[in-house]
């Protein structure tokens, strides 16, 4: 068991955090997506870390790609901008892992520069948690598909060029065997996107609603293939219930940082306030999460990484990681006071940031109930 | 030799209703809500620790898991390809 990462990894870690700190760190303000900071990320290679060279992709292992997230969660303070990107990575990664040749070929390069938008549809109003229930479908019609529907709250949704969506291509069967995965460009008639929806948190990403009515999608747009989309849903989550916590973890430790820096700045009853067990005993449970995080996480994607089955883990991964930091930044809040209420201080966005991560990629409970099941409960 | 250990697995750690103990090679596992989707994920863990192979990509599908007769093809396919390997 290895513990130390290498130098690659150090090296690209130290790069990114400079690059956020050089280049995002007026990035974040307002509801509009950051189109140019976007760019920026695309031309730091942020998009393209984990795809085969043949793509135009850097080739870096899962674990180098983690680490990289990880590093940009830390040093980005946009959260919206971070799971923005993370999102293009995940479409990126279903796409090469089960999209044909021909898929490859077409998309990863624009998805890796930046060029085009990429999200992925499968919450509806209907079914969040329970995925599989979902009601949009794809019948049959000549040369494809002709997709009916609508999908909610959908990550990068209102900006998309490209979208995967999942729907109910077989009625007939049961749901891990009737679902597939299409791909569907902006611009195809049949679908439109929503305006934004104004939310608590990560302001800078672009939240919505997508309609599909009789759209019209070629048989050569199916990611996999008819029926495997439930299957390609649950291999996308290990990887998504590893690179969002990763992106999580590496905000906590900034702002555990800023708790430390402040505690140990701000005087009170003749001393900095670190002093007080009741300060420094919450800052000590933000170092622990940050130290058990990184194991978790890092086993997710060793795992991933030498081809092994870790729903388990990234379950936990996700579980652990998303309310450490829900609970770091509360704390952060109460340790700045009455100035940590304010927007003036960072910690007062990086709470409102912070709930979604309990939420989105399965909310906690359903984190638990798959530990749960795992454990043979 | 496979088809047991398969069997005993989905009888004993997944049948959906904790009720179903006999299951014939050509029972529908998907169909017949024996095995859910978590079921799957817990199964590919299960097939690929004990039979020491990699289920990825194409082999992914629905038909493959879809009774204990595929499944255990499916092993016997993916194990012949690793020793051939």
């Amino acid at each position: 068991m290895n513990f130390a990462l290498n130098e690659e990894q150090l090296e690209i870690r130290d790069s990114i955090i400079r690059f956020a700190r050089q280049e995002l760190a007026e990035c974040g303000e307002g509801n509009e997506f950051p189109r140019a900071a976007w760019q920026k990320c695309a031309e730091m290679q942020l998009m393209a870390l984990p795809f085969p060279e043949a793509y135009g992709g850097c080739g870096a292992d899962f674990l180098t790609t983690v680490v990289a997230t990880q590093a940009f969660g830390y040093a980005c303070k946009d959260a919206g901008l971070v799971h923005a990107v993370c999102t293009q990575l995940l479409c990126g990664m279903q796409i090469n892992s089960f999209g044909s040749e021909e898929l490859k070929r077409r998309y990863l390069p624009p998805l890796m520069r930046g060029e085009k938008i990429f999200a992925q549809a499968i919450t509806e109003a209907g079914s969040g948690s329970d995925a599989l229930s979902m009601r949009s479908r794809a019948e049959h019609a000549a040369d494809g598909f002709l997709l009916n529907g609508t999908k909610i709250f959908i990550s990068n949704g209102p900006i998309a060029d490209i979208v995967l969506v999942f729907a109910v291509t077989n009625p007939e069967v049961s749901r891990i065997s009737g679902l597939s995965c299409l791909i569907v460009e902006k611009g195809m008639t049949g679908f439109s996107q929503c305006p934004p929806m104004a939310k608590m948190g990560l302001d800078t990403l672009q939240n919505g609603e997508l309609v599909f009515a009789d759209c019209a999608v070629p048989t050569e747009n199916l990611v996999g293939s008819e029926g495997q989309g439930a299957i390609l849903f649950n291999e996308s989550m290990e990887w998504e219930r590893c690179l969002l916590p990763a992106a999580h973890l590496g905000t906590l430790e900034r702002v555990m940082e800023t708790c430390v820096a402040y505690a140990k700045g701000r005087p009170a009853f003749g001393q900095p306030i670190s002093k007080f067990q009741a300060v420094s005993s919450k800052i000590v449970e933000m170092k622990i999460a940050l130290e058990l995080g990184r194991l978790i996480l890092y086993k997710v994607a060793t795992s991933k990484d030498q081809h092994k089955r870790a729903a388990l883990e990234a379950s936990i991964a996700k579980l652990y990681i998303s309310e450490a930091l829900k609970q770091t930044c509360l704390d952060a809040v109460q340790i700045h006071g009455g100035y940590g209420y304010m927007q003036e201080y960072d910690v007062e966005r990086d709470l409102r940031d912070s709930i979604a991560a309990t939420i989105y990629s399965g909310t906690s409970e359903m984190q638990q109930n798959i530990i749960s099941r795992f454990m043979g409960l | 030799m496979s088809k047991d250990s398969i069997r005993h697995f989905i009888a004993t750690e997944l049948a959906a209703d904790g009720a179903k103990t006999e299951i014939a090679d050509n029972d529908q596992l998907l169909e017949q809500g024996i095995i859910d989707s978590f079921g799957i994920m817990t199964l590919l863990g299960f097939l690929e620790e004990k039979f020491s192979v990699h289920i990825e990509g194409d082999d992914l599908t629905p038909e493959n898991f879809s009774s204990i007769g595929t499944i255990s093809a499916l092993i016997d396919r993916k194990a012949g390809l690793s020793a051939g390997a």
